[in-house]
């Protein structure tokens, strides 16, 4: 069992200089069948205002196959209003938002994925699962226990490419910068890192709007993995069952 | 001891859930009406709305407004209203208060509750179960809730909804005396007075299949029940020159269906229903919306058609019937989410003889308090639905306290 460990361990860096096989392994750590955590969001804008909303957010299923249930907890009068997101793996999400105030929920059009999430600097498609095979990848540099990577998407996307930093110990993401035929257009770093249930999880994602000059912290609080959750608790039901 | 008293409070808020607001709206109209010499109307509504989970599979729900107004659109009577009949609205209502029970795939909500039927947004032809609230306006309006039980089957992409409404709820109408009943001008001089209603005895039911596909939605479904929109009888009394009105509701059966379709472009999404009634004289009719949606950036559009085809003439003229009354127009809303505090929304409903336009400012300040400013612009012909109200353009200031 040792000597299957070490000789994995071993074979583990020539392998992972391919990038996409860098990519692969990220994803493969990261994986849980099931995620839950309450999500804290501060939003600065250019003139320093403070917006914060909270949510709990929980999802069943990974990579392009999994159904996810967002509510918001705060402020107040958003309290209630939930999103259902239901990724598919080769096409767009179909998304429903639930408003307890109108006692309805409603389909989403999202043809347009740099739409920005809630008014947020996240755009949904920095939200989305990445299909590995929606792009190409190269290694620009292995230095100071990282990799850089550019990622070139094969399909339609509001960047033409991006580079992706992540650590060779524990493959996870650093931070990524993502850019249009202008220019920087973002940047996402990925901080607070700790093991939760054997999964390197940043506890603190932040996103920087260049154009904008406007910056989103979201936190992760009480982020838990491989919950028992049920899929009858991801439909348009379960949306508008809770208050 | 206390540790058990401290981890019994953390239970019980763990299963208590509330929200609510205090809003104070005012309304400025730079016109008055024949019948209404007031241009300002100010509106103070409380809501509160709080359930408790008892067991993961059994939820009490409850939402209560109390409000009052300086238009009389508000009863002074201080009585608690659960049924929502009066032509003046209730001073202390009870909107909800439904118990929600979960089994599997089976959710059942019995008591006072809304529902809402439809896909297509600013007319819903299918929406039979959601009486609305025309008293401070037609163009913005808000649903009144109803009495019945819901029992609803989810598997897979298929949901099967069956309701009944043992105990009717009008939509309530704008009062005669105020600026929203548009009065033709041959009126003038003669006094008009509200004789009460007659409303329908008997229960209402309802059931809609909804499927959603790869890539696609659609639902079928049926009514049988009441409009909640009212026709008037009226009795003349030359004498006095007075006209008495008692509103009615004739009987109403409606087929119809929804869907929406997401598109790499656009999502299209339609809802049509054909309604026809046992009662002699009553109108019969299809309502149908076809809309298409698309997200650019932080801008949403929806625009579309409602149109609709007579196929049965009311053999009375004295109707209130906004739901046809926005028919046969081009409808479209824009919205403009500006940052995580302010949006901009545009919404119009356009046609020869009349339309419509609402603008609206919102923001955020702070976690609790939201300022929304708004104009309402109506133009037309007196003889067309929207037109009859061309008076009755307005601006706006709502200001939210959320908690």
């Amino acid at each position: 069992m040792s000597k299957l460990f070490l000789l994995a361990a071993l074979a583990l860096p020539v392998f992972a200089q391919d990038p996409r096989q860098i990519i692969l392994e990220v994803q493969k750590r990261q994986h849980a069948d099931s995620e839950r955590y309450e999500g804290t969001l501060e939003v600065t804008s250019q003139g320093n205002q403070v917006a914060t909303k909270r949510w709990v957010y929980q999802r069943i299923g990974s990579f392009g196959n999994s159904k996810a249930i967002l509510r918001f907890t705060a402020p107040a009068e958003v309290k209630g209003v939930g999103l259902l997101i239901v990724n598919h793996p080769a096409r767009a999400s179909d998304q429903w938002m639930w408003r307890p105030a109108i006692g309805r929920d409603q389909r989403i059009a999202l043809q347009d994925r740099s739409t920005r999430f809630f008014g947020t600097d996240f755009s949904f498609e920095d939200l989305e699962e990445r299909d590995v095979d929606q792009y190409d990848y190269k290694l620009l540099a292995d230095e100071g226990g990282m990799w850089k990577l550019e990622s070139r998407p094969r399909k339609s996307s509001q960047y033409e490419y991006s580079y992706f930093w992540i650590k060779k110990d524990n493959y996870t993401f650093v931070k990524i910068e993502a850019y249009n035929k202008k220019g920087l257009v973002r940047t996402i770093d990925y901080k607070n890192y700790e093991q939760i249930k054997g999964i390197w999880t940043a506890r603190l994602t932040e996103v920087y709007d260049v154009t904008r000059k406007s910056r989103t912290v979201l936190k992760y609080e009480k982020l838990e993995y491989n919950l028992p959750m049920k899929d009858d608790d991801f439909t348009l039901q379960a949306l508008r069952r809770d208050l | 001891m206390i540790d058990a008293g401290v981890l019994l409070v953390a239970l019980l808020t763990q299963q208590f859930e509330q929200r609510g607001f205090i809003e104070n709206s005012t309304a400025v109209y730079p016109q008055t009406a024949p019948n209404d010499s007031g241009r300002v109307v100010d509106d103070l509504l409380f809501r509160e709305e709080a359930s408790y989970k008892f067991a993961p599979w059994f939820t009490v729900s409850g939402a209560f407004d109390a409000r009052t107004d300086s238009h009389r659109q508000t009863a002074r009577d201080g009585v608690v209203d659960a049924d929502d009949r009066s032509i003046q609205r209730p001073a202390f209502s009870v909107r909800r208060m439904s118990a929600t029970i979960h089994r599997g795939k089976v959710t059942a909500e019995i008591g006072r509750q809304l529902i809402r039927w439809g896909k297509t947004d600013i007319l819903n032809p299918t929406d039979r179960f959601a009486p609305k609230d025309y008293l401070s306006s037609v163009v913005d309006t808000d649903f009144l809730g109803v009495s019945a039980a819901r029992v609803t089957y989810e598997s897979g992409g298929d949901t099967v909804d069956l309701v009944w409404q043992p105990w009717f709820t009008p939509s309530r109408t704008p009062l005669l005396d105020q600026l929203w009943t548009a009065l033709p001008p041959e009126a003038a001089g003669v006094s008009i007075v509200d004789a009460g209603a007659r409303y329908p005895g008997g229960s209402q039911y309802g059931a809609r299949w909804n499927h959603i596909g790869s890539g696609y939605e659609y639902s079928l479904c049926f009514f049988d029940g009441f409009q909640n929109l009212p026709s008037f009888d009226a009795l003349l009394t030359p004498v006095t020159a007075s006209v008495a009105l008692t509103r009615t509701y004739p009987d109403l059966r409606l087929y119809g269906g929804d869907a929406a379709v997401p598109l790499p472009w656009l999502t299209i999404k339609g809802e049509a229903a054909y309604f026809t009634s046992s009662t002699p004289g009553a109108e019969e009719y299809a309502l149908y919306v076809i809309q298409l949606e698309r997200q650019v950036k932080e801008w949403s559009f929806v625009g579309g058609y409602a149109g609709s085809v007579v196929t049965r003439d009311s053999a009375s003229p004295l109707q209130f019937a906004p739901d046809r009354g926005f028919a046969k127009s081009f409808v479209g809303r824009a919205g403009l989410t500006i940052d995580a505090s302010r949006s901009l929304a545009i919404e119009t409903a356009v046609r020869a003889a009349g339309s419509f336009v609402r603008f609206e400012y919102s923001q955020l300040f702070g976690q609790h308090w939201r300022a929304t400013g708004g104009i309402a612009w109506i133009r037309g012909d007196m003889t067309d639905f929207l037109g009859e109200y061309r008076r009755n353009s307005y601006g706006s200031l709502a200001i939210r306290y959320s908690f």
